[in-house]
Parts: C-alpha cells; structure tokens; sequence
C-alpha cells in the first residue's frame, strides 16, 4: 500500500512539474502569437520602417538578418567542413578527443565575449567599424563549433564498409574524401549548417555593437557598411516603454524572428529524421 | 613520391582550417588577457573583492559577479524541478510517438531568441513581479532570474531526457523483474544511472545561463551594489553580462573602464567555460561509452 503510494506520488509530482513546463511554454508561444500577429498586415511585412521603428514596418530588418545569417553560414561552412574533415582524417587518433574539447569549449565562450572581441579586432584593430563584415566573422566564428560538431557526427556515422570498398578500389586520401565521405555526410552537412543559421538568426548580443544600427539603414550597398536587423530592432524598441505603437512594431517584429527560426530548425528536425531513416535502411 | 599525398594540396587546405578553428579559442584567450591587464595591475586582488564601481575612480567587481552567480542559481531553483520532471515524464511514461513530440517542440523553444524573452519580460513578467510582491520596481534579481529560469528549461529538459534514454533497457526490465512498480523503477534505477548525464545538463545550462546578456539585460535593472541583506532578490542589480552589454560600447576600447570591462568577461569566460567544459566531458563520456 505505502509503496504503491509513494509511486503515485512521485508520478504526480513529475507529472505536475510537466504541466507547470508545458503550459508555460505555450503561454510564451501564445503571446508572441497573439501579440505579434496583431502588429502583422501586408504593409508591415513589406515597408521600410520610419520614424524610428515606431511606424512603418520591418522589410529591411527581416533582409537584414537573413543577409547576414546567409554570409555567416557561407563563411563558415567550409572552414567547418575542413575542420571536420581533418579532424577525422587526417588527424592523429590520440589528438581527435582533444580537439573536439578545444571545439565544444568554444561553444561554451558566452555571445557577448564574442561582441567585444570583434568590438576590437574590427572596430579598433581594422579600423571598419560598425559593419556586415565584422557581424559576418563574429557569427561566422560563433557558429562554427555547431556546424563542424554536426558534420563530424554525420562522418563518424558512415558506415566502414564504404571507406573499406573505397580504399580496396585503391582510392587516395583525397579521392576517398571527394567521392565517399562528403557525399554521405550531405545531409548532416545541411543540418548543422541549419542548427547554425538558427543560433545566429537568434543572436543579438555578439553584434549589437559591431555590425547593426538601428535606423537610418537599408541594405548594405558594400561589406563596410552597417547593417540593421530584426533583433536589434526589436531591443531597440523593447525599451520604449511609453510608445504603444513602438510596443506593437517591437511584437510583430519578434514573431517574425520567431518565424525564421522555427522555420529554420522545423527544416533541420525534417532532414535529420530523414537520415535516421537512411540509416535504419 | 609517396610524401607528396602527406603534404598534398588537399591536406593543405584541411589542416590550415583545422588550425584556424582550434586557434580561435587561444586568440580569444588571449585577447581577454591582454586588454585586462592594466586593470589587474591598477586594482590587484581588490577588482576581483571590490564592492564600488565608479568609472575613472575604482573598479570593484564584486557585485556583479555575486548577482550574477545569485541569478544563475535561481534560474536553476527554478527550471531544474521543472525540466527533470518533464524529462521524467516524457522518457519513462509517455509512447514514443507522444515522447518525439515533446522532445521536437522542446528543442524549437530552446531557439526562441534571448531578446524575445526580453521583450516578453519586460512587457509582462516585471508587471507581475511588481504586483504580485508589491515591489516599486519590477526590474529586481527575481525577474531576471525567472526569466532565465524559462529560457533554460527546454534546455535542461531535452539534455536529461537524452540522459534518461541513454540508460540501458536491461536496468528498466531487471527492476522491473525483482517486483518494483513503474515509479519505483524509475526512482532506484534509472535515476541512478542517469545521474551523471543529468549533472551534465546542469552545468550546461547553467554556463549557458550565466552568459546569456539581452534578456538579464532587459529586465534586472542596473544598480552596481551588492544586495542588502545579500539574499534580497527584490532589488535592481546587475550582472556581468548587463554590465557589458550596456556599458561596453561607452567604454570606446580604450583605458581603466575598458579593461575593467574585459576583465569582467575574463571572469564570465571562465566560469561560464569551466561549467559548459566539464558538463560537456561528462555528457561525452555518456553518450560515447
């Protein structure tokens, strides 16, 4: 009896702790919802704000930030790729373990370390200032371990069969690269990037003082300029507490980032339950 | 001959974006050091014990490292009942089909962006707060660490689940065998097992707590002070992140504030890697035996 009680009590209590979670989270989802779609009409999505951000809408902050996470993730693809290439080809067994804490280390560095280190590297050190170059290299740098973790996983998961019959057709390293491990780590490539672009689409504090102004800016016209994206926009106008309207245009502009990132990491969960499937085949 | 493949032009390119990956970390290391220097050699121990920050006349980092820790750890009191509980639920008594589902909406909150809790937390936890406690403020310790609490919580749930599930069948159906219910299975066995990738998540989120800047930032208000009494959560402080990302682009890269302010993220650096280092060893090791 006391046995059989106290299991219903645990069972209660996690299942208590489990609804407390879970209706939070869909209260927070519900008011970003509700309070962003009010702000949301054609004109919104596809004006250029004015009057700082407290009219108009947010075409250029949206192109801004899909600008800039796009020029992150091409810049650090292929030094991901490389990385990971190295990591599990060429390097010495002994140091793989190593390297991959050097990685997740990096991983653990907080977003705004990575704010002030490009602040003086490309605000002092080079000189450029505020501009798309210097939130490239920052987010480019802060994603880097995400994409290079995923694309290792998807080359330690293929099988060794395909190495074996590759090295058996006398395949150089290089070949054995070319033709069987990237090919087969597509889809992992494709994720990671993903999770990557997500986590940058999400970032503000790494380039609120390197790469984005809050008005005055439309697209980018070279690498030196400044750029202006959603997350800025929406701290910006977080702060004006006595602007309603300032309130509604800082909603409609978190849904929209909401939307992005749920639209990116929707996309990645697809593709890698697609690769379970491969890999069950 | 068969040297050219070992220096070839391939391994070339491989190696130096290898090295370029691995270095970032050192460089980053390095920088810290470097730009905090002089505010070491100004202040000696007394940055790290210091109570008062004044700009141009003395830098303490005292409080900001304590606020900073207290906030954590209320976030944890917080989002770690709740995540186990869920994580409990999820891997030990829900089908499979149900257990994909809560795992794949976990893992998309755990990406809604930190300046959008921001923006919920000002608009409508620091009301709450300030009513329901009848503060004259509502930008105090509490809020922001209610607020990280969230933030953390699908992070600490998805991380024990995957801990939970690493545990092996056997334990379960052994339990099982020698009479135990459901709960107590869980409760003598897999918890057990599961302890160390649990810990694991902790300290992840815990490193990823202590280093998050916009939200804390939004909603913890800005006062340099210790809190008194020093467990007084219902009062206006500041943690190392807000420190930064307010005071930061003031600073203009140069001088005592600017490298008091470097100084601050070398203490951040380390404590938020040292967490995410050893959280990451150990859910490694987990899921790698």
């Amino acid at each position: 009896m006391i046995r059989r009680a106290k299991g219903v009590i645990f069972f209660s209590i996690c299942a208590i702790a489990t609804l407390i979670a879970v209706s939070l989270l869909f209260v927070i989802v519900g008011v970003i919802f509700s309070k962003g779609i009010s702000a949301f009409s054609v004109t919104f999505l596809t004006e250029e704000s004015k009057n700082f951000g407290q009219t108009g809408g947010i075409f250029f902050q949206i192109l801004g930030t899909i600008i800039l996470i796009t020029s992150a993730g091409i810049l650090s693809l292929p030094i991901a790729l490389g990385t990971a290439v190295y990591q599990t080809e060429y390097l010495w067994p002994s140091f793989r373990r190593a390297a991959s804490i050097v990685l997740y280390a990096l991983n653990g560095v907080p977003t705004i370390i990575f704010g002030l280190f490009g602040y003086a590297v490309f605000g002092l050190l080079l000189n450029v200032g505020v501009s798309w170059v210097s939130g490239t290299f920052i987010l480019a740098i802060m994603i880097l371990p995400t994409l290079t973790v995923s694309i290792k996983e998807a080359i330690d998961s293929i099988p060794v069969k395909y190495r074996e019959s590759g090295l058996s057709l006398g395949f150089s390293k290089w070949k054995l690269i070319r033709v069987i491990i990237i090919p087969h780590s597509f889809f992992g490539i494709v994720t990671g990037l993903l999770l990557g672009l997500a986590r940058a689409a999400g970032e503000t504090a790494a380039i609120m003082f390197t790469a984005t102004v809050f008005s005055g800016v439309n697209v980018p016209r070279s690498f030196l300029e400044p750029i202006t994206t959603l997350q800025t926009h929406i701290l910006v106008l977080a702060q004006e507490a006595l602007n309603p309207q300032a309130r509604t245009n800082a909603w409609g502009a978190a849904l929209a980032l909401v939307m992005i990132v749920f639209f990116i990491s929707i996309v990645s969960m697809f593709i890698r339950s697609r690769i379970r499937l491969e890999a069950e085949r | 001959m068969f040297q050219l493949n070992r220096f070839g032009p391939a391994r070339i390119i491989f190696a130096s974006s290898f090295f370029i990956s691995i270095s970032i970390i050192v460089v980053i290391f390095f920088f810290l050091i470097t730009n905090s220097l002089p505010i070491f050699y100004l202040e000696g121990w007394d940055f790290l014990t210091g109570t008062h920050w004044y700009v141009g006349e003395v830098y303490g980092a005292l409080p900001m490292i304590y606020v900073t820790v207290l906030v954590t750890l209320l976030a944890l009191c917080f989002a770690f009942p709740l995540g186990l509980g869920t994580a409990i639920i999820a891997s030990e008594f829900l089908p499979e089909r149900y257990r994909l589902i809560v795992k794949m909406v976990m893992e998309l909150l755990a990406g809604i962006p930190g300046v959008v809790y921001g923006l919920l937390g000002i608009v409508l936890l620091t009301t709450t707060v300030q009513r329901v406690f009848n503060l004259i403020d509502g930008n105090c310790i509490l809020t922001a660490g209610l607020l990280l609490g969230v933030m953390i919580l699908p992070t600490i749930m998805t991380v024990s689940e995957d801990a939970l599930r690493t545990v092996p069948k056997e334990y379960r159906e052994q339990a099982l065998a020698l009479g135990l219910n459901h709960s107590e299975v869980v409760l003598t066995a897999v918890l057990p097992a599961a302890a160390k990738g649990i810990l694991g998540a902790v300290l992840l989120s815990t490193s990823r707590a202590m280093g998050e800047t916009i939200s804390v930032m939004l909603v913890i208000g800005s006062l340099d002070r210790i809190p008194s009494p020093f467990f007084n959560i219902f009062t206006t402080a500041q943690t190392i992140t807000s420190k930064l990302g307010r005071e930061a682009s003031e600073a203009l890269g140069v001088g005592y504030h600017w490298n008091a302010l470097i100084g601050l993220a070398l203490v951040l650096f380390i404590m938020s890697m040292g967490m995410a280092f050893i959280g990451d060893i150990i859910v490694v090791k987990e899921k790698r035996v």
